[in-house]
């Protein structure tokens, strides 16, 4: 579609991106013990992608290096602990302390779950890649994708 | 050790791709280290002996799944075959390639890759394990035989050799499965006898993947084409390697397969039949690598013949001529690429005189040939009179058909064998493609593998002691009965002897006769060009069946898959149980659910697509808000945040379309009405009756219990999705990206013939 480049729009998005992302990487790190997780996470940042675009502010680059960066931490993760001898997909802890943050507490799940949430932002990069390809972009993104009718 | 072998292979592989960019020869090099390290090593453990080596790596405990590895005393023979021969074939390869040859690295590394697959086939000591590398073996020979891929033909043939190979695989797949529950283990060596029809069908099932690998009639149609591939690739996998990876498997799980009647008149009849026509189309071909193919299909069928006869003798004679058979024919194969390379062609009506020019070449291939043939003093002598010793042995009808094939098959033998040497080495107008005399030079790298595994079986024969300490503990391992025999040098004038006397003149005299019929006639292929049509046709005609299938219409996808879940949740429909309904917990699920009905009808009745898309938005928020009540925020969040973008991703995705939805009228507006209606009532039906029949108590406190022990966090629910049941989000992860991929592909598609009506 033609990106809405309302300036009151482009500007409320713009405020508000950084915040969302706040948010997200709050989920992803509160996950393990409140609500939240990798996929929430990723979620609220594909949300961010997809209002920028429709905004005319950004379109999502590198869908492909994102997916497969994604998919490459998951699959790490899961397949290690097969090396030391543990069972697949086996949790490791980690505890230790900072100055300032006190004592932190995380594990490989953590990974796993970045891993999550960059595929998710992935998937929706693609869909929103998908959804304008043959359209014209003006204004945003590359002038060479899709052609003109 | 076997890690550290098997790793070896591994690194090797990389270093053949670094070292393969150099030149062909310099990735062949660094190809053959691992190889050579793994022969001397299993040489070794043979001559020293001590306990079976094995090495296990468990992937998933409850379901016995791992890959298990295990040297005993079959595998080590196999060991010493797969990398010796292979090893030497490399070398070979550096001469038969000539300096400037192009794809070293992938040659190289394939060789390798083959190489260790086969390893890890030799070695398995799990049906999965043993699986997994079986289709190893056969991908890293697709890639193998389609080296020249340039070569339309040699494309051909290498889909055939995958097609047959790789259906034979999945055959076998179902074949050990059943064979696997049957015997309650997945464990090679603990396999128990079965029997039944269940039995019977596991029989029938891996007997035919066995004979689609080791090209037995009626699948042996892929082996000739195959010999489209270099020659150092026919010398290792279809003479010592690949194809013996058949006979390997019936001799392993043949005594479960003991008191299955199926599985012994099976083998024998695709032994029996692979045998004789192997034979007569050895006697039928001109070119003297599709001789050799079609020998090898005879030999193979033997092999199979007597593991399937299943008699202690019979599986120590299988063994012996395995040996016996991978040294001469690799050493003839190799003999043959040499031919090749230095006069430009294998047609064995236009090759002759080569005795003379080729001095060396023709000791190679003479003591070959007779090892081949069964003459003494070579190592084949020996195990032929093994054969028709255990044909003696028999009884019955076994005794009547196996003796048969031996005999016949032995006798078909000697008359190829004879033509072959004749029409390179005879007399007859000396290599009269190359006007210059050579193509090539001699090279030491291509006589010295050769050299070697002829004078293998002369040596072979001098210290048949040793042999035997080779070949007698690994029948044992087969068939603890077959532990008494042994190769013996020199039996005496006894009925074996006089046998093979006259198989020897009568298959000398049959030889001669069709050398000097002289037909020249080139044997149609008709069972190659009856798999390329079966291929090319569901090729050809799949189009208008998907056509068909994939109708391609949105509504028609969803209306199909309403129905399929309407059917799935009627099962449910009618299992009500009364006392556990209650309207609401709270009085605010009420007023939700009513907001979710009527977002839900303004979905359906709404006209324009944007409020569409705002009314489905509104349930889900509804359905957010019940998950909340309800004391689910996690559950809540998510929902939350996938309803958000998905109304936001409408909104993106609507400025494609037209504001309003096109109408719909006529019968099929009542279809999608009843699909619609039917769809709502199954699953409301189904979550009534999945609510009325509660089981047991509910899984809470002991989830929350393992997930603060175990993972170690107090979200439960993110605990479960990232540790407890980490496998499943894992899955579910894997889909989300291929389905990521999928769109992009789908969007790639879309952009690339506008993009290309612009350029022009």
């Amino acid at each position: 579609m033609k990106p809405n480049q309302a300036p009151a729009i482009q500007l409320g998005i713009r405020v508000a991106s950084p915040l969302a992302i706040v948010v997200g990487v709050y989920l992803l790190f509160a996950g393990h013990n409140f609500p939240g997780g990798g996929f929430a996470a990723g979620l609220v940042f594909g949300a961010v992608a997809i209002l920028r675009t429709i905004a005319g502010l950004q379109r999502p680059r590198g869908t492909t290096a994102l997916i497969a960066c994604g998919v490459l931490m998951v699959t790490v993760v899961s397949f290690l602990p097969i090396l030391w001898g543990d069972p697949l997909l086996d949790q490791r802890v980690v505890t230790f302390d900072l100055p300032l943050l006190g004592t932190i507490k995380t594990g490989t799940a953590l990974v796993f779950d970045i891993g999550v949430s960059i595929i998710v932002v992935g998937l929706v990069a693609a869909i929103i890649n998908g959804l304008s390809a043959s359209q014209p972009t003006q204004g945003a993104g590359q002038p060479t994708q899709g052609a003109p009718q | 050790m076997l890690w550290l072998l098997f790793g070896a292979h591994l690194v090797g592989i990389a270093a053949a791709v670094l070292a393969g960019r150099r030149s062909m020869q310099a990735g062949l090099c660094a190809a053959a280290l691992a190889p050579a390290a793994t022969a001397i090593w299993a040489a070794t453990r043979l001559v020293e002996g001590g306990d079976v080596v094995s090495a296990e790596l468990v992937w998933v405990d409850g379901l016995d799944v791992a890959i298990s590895f295990r040297a005993d005393a079959v595998a080590l023979l196999m060991t010493l075959l797969v990398s010796g021969v292979g090893a030497l074939v490399m070398g070979y390869a550096c001469g038969y390639f000539s300096s400037d040859a192009k794809g070293g690295s992938r040659f190289g590394a394939t060789m390798l890759g083959f190489s260790a697959s086969m390893l890890g086939l030799v070695w398995a000591d799990s049906i999965w394990t043993l699986f997994i590398f079986w289709e190893m073996t056969s991908v890293t020979s697709f890639l193998l035989v389609g080296h020249k891929h340039t070569d339309a033909a040699v494309r051909l043939a290498a889909r055939r050799a995958l097609v047959i190979t790789a259906t034979g695989g999945l055959v076998l797949l179902a074949g050990l499965i059943l064979l696997a529950q049957n015997t309650g283990s997945p464990n090679l060596t603990k396999l128990a006898p079965i029997s039944g029809t269940e039995a019977a069908v596991a029989a029938a099932l891996v007997l035919i993947g066995a004979a689609t690998k080791s090209a037995q009639v009626p699948f042996h149609v892929w082996l000739p084409g195959a010999m489209a591939a270099p020659t150092p690739v026919s010398a290792y996998l279809h003479s010592a390697a690949m194809v013996k990876a058949g006979i390997l498997l019936i001799a392993v799980v043949g005594p479960a397969f003991g008191d299955v009647a199926a599985w012994k008149w099976l083998g024998i009849c695709f032994g029996f039949a692979s045998v004789i026509w192997g034979g007569v189309g050895a006697l039928r071909h001109r070119d003297a690598k599709l001789i050799l193919a079609w020998g090898t299909v005879s030999q193979l069928g033997l092999m199979f013949t007597l593991f399937s006869a299943g008699a202690p003798k019979a599986i120590f004679a299988g063994v012996a001529l395995l040996f016996s058979h991978a040294l001469f024919k690799a050493a003839l194969f190799l003999v043959v690429g040499e031919v090749d390379v230095r006069t430009g062609t294998r047609d064995i009506t236009q090759l002759g005189g080569l005795a003379r020019s080729m001095p060396l070449a023709f000791v190679v291939a003479l003591l070959a040939g007779a090892s081949m043939v069964g003459l003494p003093p070579l190592l084949g002598f020996t195990a032929k009179e093994a054969a028709i010793e255990a044909v003696l042995k028999l009884s019955g009808g076994t005794q009547a058909v196996v003796g048969v094939a031996i005999i016949g098959g032995s006798v078909l033998t000697v008359a190829y064998t004879i033509r072959l040497l004749y029409g390179i080495f005879g007399p007859g107008p000396a290599t009269s493609v190359a006007p210059q005399g050579y193509v090539r030079r001699r090279s030491w790298l291509m006589a010295a593998p050769a050299v070697t595994l002829s004078l293998a079986g002369v040596v072979g024969y001098a210290v048949i002691g040793g042999v035997n300490e080779i070949v007698v503990p690994a029948a044992t391992e087969l068939n603890a009965k077959a532990g008494v025999y042994e190769l013996i040098a020199w039996p005496g004038v006894k009925t074996a002897f006089v046998i093979s006397v006259l198989i020897v003149i009568t298959g000398a005299v049959v030889g001669v006769l069709w050398i000097a019929r002289g037909s020249n006639r080139i044997p149609l292929s008709l069972g190659a060009d009856a798999t390329d049509g079966i291929v090319d046709g569901v090729i050809s005609k799949s189009p208008r069946l998907i056509a068909w299938i994939q109708h391609g219409s949105l509504p028609v996808y969803l209306a199909v898959m309403g129905t399929v879940a309407v059917l799935a949740a009627a099962a449910l429909a009618s299992d009500f149980a009364g006392g556990h309904l209650i309207w609401w917990d709270h009085p605010l699920q009420a007023m939700l659910a009513a907001a979710v009905v009527i977002a839900a009808l303004a979905a359906a009745f709404v006209g324009s697509r944007l409020g569409a898309a705002l009314a489905l938005g509104s349930v889900g928020f509804g359905v957010t808000g019940l998950f909340l009540v309800h004391g689910a925020p996690d559950l809540a969040l998510t929902q939350l945040l996938v309803e958000t973008v998905v109304v936001v991703g409408f909104v993106l995705g609507l400025g494609h379309l037209a504001r309003r939805f096109p109408p719909v009228t006529g019968s099929w507006r009542s279809v999608r009405i009843m699909v619609a209606a039917a769809g709502g009532l199954a699953v409301t039906a189904a979550l009534v009756a999945a609510g009325t029949n509660p089981t047991g108590q509910p899984p809470t406190p002991d989830l929350v219990a393992e997930a603060v022990a175990e993972g170690g966090g107090k979200n439960v629910v993110n605990v479960i999705l990232t540790d407890l049941r980490a496998l499943d989000t894992l899955g579910e992860v894997v889909v989300l990206a291929t389905v990521a991929i999928g769109i992009l592909a789908l969007a790639r598609v879309r952009t690339r013939p506008q993009a290309q009506t612009q350029e022009s």
